[in-house]
């Protein structure tokens, strides 16, 4: 009752002990053996604005108790699962936009598609957002760092930020340039996205075309595109198309036809193999250099291959059947990505203990009692049991 | 239930009203082996509309799973809700959720009937709250060649307000008037321009046949299929068409009010999300009845939907819909549903 009378003043709170279940999950794949390594919340706060969130923030870190930031929960590396007992800090309730002078400015909740709706009105659309843009948040995909349609001619949400309003133990400041790294790709755990400045492109019409093509030929076509996604004939199968392997090829200018049309139209409805049973999909980014090589080991491994198309680079999506010894493929697909100079998709929960020297010291200094979801960023029960795997793997 | 847990349900209209993960769908699944009555309330914080089973990418029944879960709910006394309840004690005692006389309830009717096979089933809101609308469905069906009957005091609720909120026992007993009522008639076809009772004619009913050892053989319509054949005109004005969930995802009627909408020559302009991705209006599955401001919110949104599409009228073909749209739009979007726009045709 007193967590519950010290937090409500900030918001619509939730306690009960059956719905905090729910904050426990997002999209990833927990095997039972470690479900006991999630911990249940102990309240769950909306905040509304950045001065909420700096006084949720004082509080926690008075009492020492962890934050978890959560947007939408669609990630799948468990970034919005919490690892300790915690306060769960939920952002849709601050999911105002605002359109001033060709700049999008958006708070933490906001939901891409309802911007882009918005924008649309207005003759300006979004330069790139998710797949999932019907329902996840800026805050949660900038923490992702993630890359999407639109990539291709304006890279990842990283590329497209004039701007983060951050909060950590110190306050509330903007940041820019060089030291949004710290922010984006990171889940919160060096400070709390809490509003972000958005670079967007004037609405010109996408146009799009279904090329049949192989994977080589297709990086070769890529020249002035806006979006390009690639799909196997495996993957296609999957989705119940065609058996031959495709290009989506889309760009402001130029020509379209029939079928990218139809592709276009589907952008936002991902996943639908996932109807073919439960799947893991394990997601890899690459330099368009190696892309090429990955993609034939790739291949052989997984029932179905989907590849998005960035500037400088390739995001793989594998897809492949459930149960331990898929998980094991998962992390083969991983290390062969990483030794071809590639990495994967988002850190979150999983890939935890990758981060570099530099970021890892900022989070020392900057959050020295681990409160900023704690176990993301470092190793955890998770992260371990991966990279023990993979180096067994790696060995064998 | 086997959720993967990717929220792409999340999606659903009251979800996106109420920012709590304990009404999407993703967490009610979650939830839903432990229920108590603040979960149970949560769990009717839904307009069973059904968006939830497009998006989801394994193809759960969600639809079904809502509705069996509120009758889990009712048969634990969990359920009906206090408005739910009271509806449900009213159409007990008068056979409609309106309180309105059995013996009043085809005085929406301009003209005489004469006895046939084929019966106009007009359905409680047209009869009792939008008299426009089954009067422009009778007309028009007539005018345009179809002989049908009327049962006026012999026709009961289809039940539907009740099914979608779990209450199969007042189901089961207005689907026992009701085909005693057809059988006696010697009704072979029935046509309705309500959504709801069309759905539950059509779906429920021969499930209840079955079960009560009823013989169901009649073949069952809704307005919007005679429309789509036998409308035309010129009316030749702009306007959006909004999809009932109970004809369009429940039913799969999508193109139907369309051919019908363009038969009389209106430019149809379509919502940016339309057909299987409509969204709802926020009146069906107790919604509205029980929780009133978060139909509105929802309404608000689709009525800002289809006034962007630089047109300020909305054809729909549902007399929930045309009530909610109606009643939160205060005049700013002009409402008709279908059968009124056939009217016009038929009388310029």
């Amino acid at each position: 009752m007193l967590v519950k009378d010290s937090f409500s003043r900030f918001g619509t709170v939730e306690d009960h002990p059956e719905v905090l279940k729910i904050y426990c999950y997002d999209f990833t794949l927990i095997p039972r053996i470690f479900s006991r390594f999630i911990k249940r919340p102990i309240i769950v706060v909306q905040p509304r604005s950045a001065e909420d969130v700096a006084e949720i923030m004082r509080i926690c870190e008075r009492h020492e108790i962890p934050i978890v930031p959560r947007g939408a929960g669609t990630s799948a590396y468990g970034g919005a699962t919490p690892l300790k007992s915690c306060v769960v800090m939920d952002f849709k309730r601050m999911c105002n936009f605002e359109i001033r002078d060709g700049e999008l400015v958006a708070q933490s909740g906001a939901v891409w598609i309802e911007m882009e709706r918005e924008l649309n009105r207005n003759g300006e659309a979004l330069r790139v957002y998710p797949t999932s843009a019907n329902v996840s948040t800026v805050g949660g995909w900038i923490a992702q760092g993630g890359y999407g349609i639109g990539s291709l001619r304006y890279g990842s949400i990283a590329e497209n930020l004039k701007w983060l309003e951050i909060v950590d133990f110190e306050g509330i400041r903007i940041v820019k340039g060089e030291e949004m790294r710290y922010y984006v790709g990171t889940f919160g755990c060096l400070g709390i996205i809490t509003r972000a400045c958005i670079k967007t492109r004037k609405n010109e019409p996408i146009n799009c075309r279904a090329v049949h093509c192989s994977f080589e030929e297709a990086i070769s076509m890529l020249e002035g595109g806006y979006h390009a996604s690639f799909k196997n004939s495996k993957y296609l199968s999957l989705e119940g198309f065609g058996a031959k392997d495709v290009l989506l090829i889309c760009s402001e200018k130029g020509d379209g036809d029939e079928t990218g049309k139809m592709m276009w139209g589907r952008r936002l409805i991902p996943l639908r193999i996932a109807s073919k049973g439960k799947r893991i999909f394990p997601e890899v980014i690459l330099p368009h250099e190696n892309a090429v090589k990955f993609y034939e080991y790739a291949e052989r491994i997984s029932e179905g291959l989907e590849v998005v198309f960035a500037k400088d680079c390739a995001v793989f999506i594998a897809a492949l059947g459930n149960g331990y010894r898929n998980m094991l493929k998962a992390l083969k697909i991983v290390k062969i990505a990483e030794k071809l100079g590639g990495r994967v998709y988002a850190r979150g929960m999983l890939f935890s203990s990758s981060y570099g020297k530099d970021i890892s010291d900022y989070k020392k200094r900057i959050d020295p009692k681990n409160l900023l979801n704690p176990g993301k960023m470092g190793w955890n029960v998770f992260s371990m049991s991966i990279g023990l795997l993979g180096k067994l793997i790696w060995t064998a | 239930m086997d959720c993967i847990r990717c929220g792409l349900c999340n999606v659903c209209p009251v979800f996106r009203v109420e920012k709590l993960e304990s009404v999407s769908p993703r967490g009610k699944i979650i939830v839903s082996k432990s229920i108590d009555s603040r979960i149970a309330r949560d769990f009717f914080k839904c307009s069973v509309c059904g968006l939830c089973e497009v998006v989801c990418p394994v193809n759960l029944k969600l639809t079904e799973f809502w509705e069996k879960k509120r009758e889990e709910l009712f048969e634990k006394k969990l359920a009906p809700l206090p408005i739910h309840k009271k509806l449900r004690e009213m159409t007990f005692r008068d056979f409609n959720p309106y309180g309105g006389r059995q013996e009043k309830r085809a005085e929406w009717l301009e003209f005489p009937v004469e006895k046939s096979r084929t019966l106009y089933f007009a359905g409680c809101t047209a009869s009792y709250r939008l008299q426009n609308m089954a009067k422009a469905s009778a007309t028009a069906l007539k005018e345009l060649g179809i002989e049908f009957t009327v049962l006026g005091p012999e026709e009961y609720c289809c039940g539907s307000p009740f099914l979608r909120t779990g209450q199969k026992d007042i189901g089961r007993f207005l689907f026992e008037k009701n085909i005693r009522a057809w059988q006696k008639a010697g009704v072979e076809e029935i046509i309705t321009s309500c959504p709801g009772c069309y759905k539950t004619i059509s779906q429920d009913y021969p499930r209840f046949a079955r079960e009560l050892g009823y013989s169901f053989e009649f073949e069952v319509k809704h307005v919007s299929m005679i429309f789509s054949k036998l409308a035309k005109g010129k009316l030749g004005f702009k306007a959006t068409y909004h999809d009932p969930c109970h004809l369009g995802r429940h039913m799969g009627i999508y193109e139907e009010p369309r051919d019908a909408i363009r038969r009389c020559g209106i430019k149809l302009v379509e919502m940016e999300r339309n057909r299987e991705f409509a969204l709802c209006c926020g009146a069906g599955g107790g919604l509205r009845s029980q929780f009133k401001e978060i139909s509105i919110a929802i309404c608000e949104e689709r009525i800002r939907e289809a006034l962007s599409t630089g047109t300020d009228i909305l054809i729909t073909s549902c007399p929930f819909c045309e009530y909610n749209f109606t009643r939160t739009g205060k005049g700013r979007i002009k409402v008709f549903d279908l059968s009124e726009i056939v009217c016009m045709t038929l009388f310029p």
